[in-house]
């Protein structure tokens, strides 16, 4: 922009806010330091910190920013040119096993548990599971706002023997790879990621998608979620706290991911992949991002004399929701069946019902953190419904999500009880996983 | 579900193990790969990608004073950051009443740009503080 400019932050975000300048070619970007957290602090309280100093330098702050503005650029500031970052040796050892472990390990190369140590040897078996070169470049991560970092099949097959894939995984890593989504994002709240798995590869994998399909019964879906991992940590250096990650509390999904494959077989309606224009008899790997999966009850109605009524069930679990990143129904065979049968004979009816019975007030929705955070600022620049939604009386009913986009189902589940999960994920896009066979 | 010979002996509470011989004799096995790793020096590859290559960037000239100049404070969208910058509008006109300061909440979420704002920005030959987060 070629204007003087000063950066305020929290001192929270100090650690992130270096480096990240750094990286964007501004090493020497003079940043100010207000008190954390500016959240919930009443004028008054702000006030204080306009008269106190900057945290970090124990200085007075508004002098300090008067200063950034004003002082003599050195000649660090003023530097050009170009500078390319090292990611250390392309080997390490020869070491023990042990040694190794520790190693990976202590250097944040791992999600902390025992990896397969990435030798030479087992890194070409796993390139055999893809027809792919092994330089070729699948793509970019970024894992947050920071400038992405590019990869090869090679990296990927790295990162995927770590995590215990087998060769016949690849494709569907490298998929997953390829979409630009990382499973780690620098976000301070605890954001997760989702894959959803169709297609024929299911069965090929020996793939989960019955009893248990989201717990840890099937190496396919334990090996792929945890290679999303590292290969966020590795190919995006996402998931270092303090430098590239922030959620407070972390969660629990990130170690595997929440990977669903779909069971098709059992399902009422056409598979995920088909309503997004693929073919029955593709491989593809949805994409999905969100906060969290609730387990569901056993629907309304399912007690003494009544009628189950699980879109009426789901509908309540979505209050809870910010529907910024909205729904996405997990939905048992059992459940499937029996919605089916009275009358939901699409999914898309079924998602009119969600979108039209899950509902907000005005001033619910302008009151959500999220809301404020990625939709007023579209608000601002006209874009519907949030302009609408900014405007309306507080006590207007509106619908809980923007879009009935922002809503998806999925059939999975082994039929041992009409029981769903519901998750505030929202659907991204789809990817080829034949692509990288 | 397919069940396949492992699986039923799993059900069954036995180890598959018995599928490869006795339980001794696989145990053996196991204790002399372990120990064989143990002692062999191994390789492992690098797992990390490649990050970009970094572009420096000068700082822009800075003012001599700000007495006098109009400085805008851009709000990027985090919540409360109105009253903040509401409160250091404050601080400018009781410290520095020649300062002239201009608020603007950022369009668009945190993380898109406003390209209209720089270029008015940059017309008025200001200044700028930017924040502020959470």
């Amino acid at each position: 922009m070629g204007v003087p400019t000063c950066p305020v932050v929290t001192v929270a975000f100090k650690q992130i806010c270096v480096l990240n300048a750094a990286k964007r070619g501004m090493p020497t970007l003079r940043l100010v330091y207000s008190p954390h957290p500016v959240w919930g602090k009443s004028p008054e309280q702000l006030w204080g910190y306009m008269n106190g100093p900057d945290p970090a330098t124990e200085k007075p702050m508004l002098p300090e920013i008067e200063g950034a503005l004003t002082n003599p650029l050195t000649a660090e500031d003023k530097k050009t040119g170009t500078e390319t970052p090292s990611v250390g040796p392309a080997t390490f050892g020869p070491d023990t096993a042990k040694n190794l472990q520790d190693f990976y390990r202590n250097n944040g190369y791992t999600d902390f548990l025992p990896i397969i140590i990435p030798t030479e040897e087992a890194v070409e078996e796993m390139l055999t599971g893809t027809s792919h070169h092994p330089d070729e470049v699948v793509g970019k991560l970024a894992a947050g706002a920071f400038a992405p970092w590019s990869f090869t099949v090679r990296h990927v097959a790295i990162n995927a023997v770590m995590a215990g894939a087998k060769p016949e995984h690849l494709p569907v890593i490298l998929a997953i790879a390829s979409s630009g989504y990382v499973s780690l994002i620098s976000s301070t709240n605890d954001l997760a990621y989702g894959a959803l798995i169709n297609g024929p590869i299911r069965d090929k994998l020996d793939m989960n998608s019955g009893i248990g399909a989201l717990g840890p019964f099937a190496h396919a879906n334990a090996a792929i979620g945890r290679a999303w991992t590292l290969v966020t940590k590795n190919l995006a250096n996402g998931g270092i706290p303090g430098d590239t990650y922030m959620g407070t509390m972390g969660n629990m999904l990130n170690y595997i991911n929440l990977i669903m494959v779909e069971n098709e077989e059992a399902s009422p309606w056409p598979p995920f992949h088909v309503e997004k224009g693929f073919k029955k008899d593709e491989n593809v790997v949805s994409m999905f991002s969100g906060l969290s999966v609730s387990a569901g009850q056993v629907g309304k109605g399912s007690g003494i004399g009544g009628t189950p009524h699980f879109e009426e069930q789901y509908t309540d679990l979505f209050s809870t929701f910010t529907g910024f990143f909205g729904a996405l129904l997990l939905c048992d065979p059992l459940c499937a069946a029996s919605l089916h049968e009275q009358g939901y004979d699409t999914k898309a009816k079924l998602i009119d019902y969600f979108y039209k019975h899950a509902t907000q007030t005005a001033k619910e929705y302008r009151e959500r953190n999220w809301s404020y955070l990625f939709e007023y600022g579209q608000a601002l620049r006209g874009v519907e419904p949030f302009a609408t939604w900014y405007k309306l009386p507080d006590d207007t009913v509106i619908p809980k999500f923007p879009h009935p986009e922002r809503i998806a189902v999925v059939v999975i589940g082994g039929q041992t009880d009409p029981v769903s999960q519901v998750a505030n994920f929202s659907y991204g896009r789809s990817i080829s996983i034949d692509k990288w066979m | 579900m397919r069940i396949d010979r492992r699986k039923l002996l799993q059900a069954l509470g036995m180890s598959p193990a018995l599928l490869a011989g006795s339980a001794e004799a696989a145990q053996k096995k196991a204790n002399r790969e372990t120990s064989s790793h143990s002692s062999s020096k191994l390789v492992g590859l690098n797992p990390k990608g490649m990050p970009p290559e970094i572009t420096l960037f000068p700082l822009a000239p800075r003012f001599s004073s700000i007495d006098g100049k109009t400085i805008y404070m851009v709000d990027i969208g985090f919540n409360n950051g109105d009253v903040f910058f509401q409160e250091m509008q404050r601080w400018f006109k009781e410290n520095m009443p020649s300062v002239k300061t201009i608020y603007r909440r950022k369009i668009g979420a945190y993380p898109q740009d406003d390209p209209d704002l720089w270029k008015e920005i940059k017309a008025a030959g200001a200044g700028v503080i930017m924040g502020v987060g959470h």
